[in-house]
Formats: C-alpha cells, sequence, structure tokens
C-alpha cells in the first residue's frame, strides 16, 4: 500500500480520502481520487502542483513501490 | 558551519548573529534578513497566520538549498531558521544570516537563499481574517525571481 499525504489547500479538500490507496505511479492515484472526489482531482491537475515520493519531488509517472509515502504539494508560500 | 531549524518558537536576532560573529576569525562580516508577519493580506488587516510544512523534505530541500549556496560562493556559516504554527502580526516568521570574509558575498547569498526559500521550500501560509480561514496564494514574483538565479552563475 501507498502512504498519501496532501498539504496546503489540498489537505482541505482531501478530508474524508483513504490515507492508503494501492497503485502503480501517482499518476494513477490522481486519477483514482478523481472519481470519487472530483473537486480534489481537479486540484491535482493544476500545473503547478507538485508530488514527491518519499520527500523527493518526482514525475507523475515514477513507479511506486509497497510503503512509499506520496505526497501532493500545492505551490509553496513560506518565507 | 550551517544550521537548519524549525521551530514553534521566537528566535533571538542578536544570539543568531553572535552565533555565526563567532564562527571563525575570518569572518569579515555577517548579513542578516528577518521576515515579519504582515498585518495585510489581500487589502485588509489578518487576525493570525498558521504556517504548516512537510517535516523531514523541508529539512531535505533547505540543506540542497544551503549546499547550492556554498558550491556558488565562499561562505563561512550559514543559518536558516523557520517558524511553524500559529503566529500573529509583526511577529518574526524567518531568518537567514550569512557570515563571509567578504560582504559581496554575503549579500548576494543571503538573497539567493531568501529567493529559493521563498519558491521551494516546503511550507504553507493560511490566514484568518474575519473569522474566516484560506490559504495564501503563490506569487508568481517569488517563482521569478528564483528563476532568475538559474540563469545567473553568482
Amino acid at each position: 500500500m501507498i502512504q498519501l499525504l496532501f498539504f496546503g489547500r489540498l489537505g482541505e479538500l482531501a478530508k474524508g480520502v483513504p490515507t492508503m490507496v494501492a497503485a502503480q505511479t501517482p499518476a494513477e492515484i490522481r486519477r483514482l481520487l478523481a472519481v470519487d472526489f472530483p473537486m480534489l482531482g481537479m486540484a491535482l491537475s493544476e500545473p503547478q502542483v507538485l508530488v514527491s515520493v518519499n520527500k523527493m519531488i518526482v514525475d507523475w509517472d515514477e513507479p511506486l513501490s509497497e510503503g512509499n509515502e506520496v505526497a501532493f504539494l500545492p505551490p509553496v508560500t513560506g518565507g | 558551519m550551517d544550521t537548519i531549524r524549525i521551530q514553534n518558537n521566537d528566535f533571538d536576532l542578536a544570539q543568531e548573529y553572535q552565533l555565526l560573529r563567532g564562527l571563525s576569525a575570518t569572518v569579515g562580516g555577517v548579513v542578516t534578513f528577518s521576515g515579519l508577519v504582515r498585518d495585510f493580506e489581500r487589502e485588509s488587516s489578518i487576525e493570525s497566520l498558521s504556517l504548516q510544512h512537510y517535516p523531514g523534505m523541508t529539512e531535505n530541500l533547505l540543506q540542497e538549498i544551503i549546499d547550492q549556496a556554498n558550491a556558488r560562493w565562499n561562505l563561512i556559516g550559514i543559518t536558516i531558521i523557520h517558524r511553524v504554527g500559529r503566529l500573529l502580526p509583526t511577529d518574526q516568521i524567518v531568518f537567514v544570516g550569512v557570515a563571509s570574509e567578504h560582504r559581496g558575498e554575503g549579500f548576494t547569498a543571503a538573497q539567493f537563499l531568501m529567493d529559493y526559500l521563498k519558491a521551494k521550500a516546503t511550507f504553507w501560509k493560511q490566514v484568518s481574517q474575519d473569522g474566516k480561514q484560506f490559504w495564501v496564494d503563490s506569487k508568481s514574483s517569488d517563482a521569478d525571481a528564483a528563476a532568475s538565479w538559474e540563469s545567473n552563475e553568482g
């Protein structure tokens, strides 16, 4: 299973979303989530949203392994 | 020597300055930047700011930014402090300090560190205003400031 994390405004859109899923790539997770959570699916498809695996920014078609931590990151606003 | 701290507590500017100043007798100058919570968002006052981050990833990203600064300039020490949690207007939110032999490298590196921090480090601000909460939008000017360093080798 893959553990999911959502930050910033994505965290609010992800209320009620399962925290563990089975998927081969982050892009597949996005497709799966869009079925039951269309607002979240749309937000995740915005080009500024980045995805990380085990705290490293990756492409959406990065192959996933059992136990990976996938985080969805809206544009950052620190500083 | 470089330091990264992400904390709820406030920081003391004088103390951070003294730590950088005392790193080596070759330190010729210390440049510091302190960012504050502005009481102004979407053209009106705010009640508070809440800072979220991605523990573990944020520290890794800040270390990468520090490594890039050290690769570009001859620096003696860098300190980055970023606060998280609930903050009020006028609170200190971020500190960047650079100790170097010469002022030019210190000024330039401090600006580079802040530009990259704002564009890349995994922090998100949520504002409370008029009893409502909203997430702050990123500014394209911040992305542009970071991008300008990509074509400028320092």
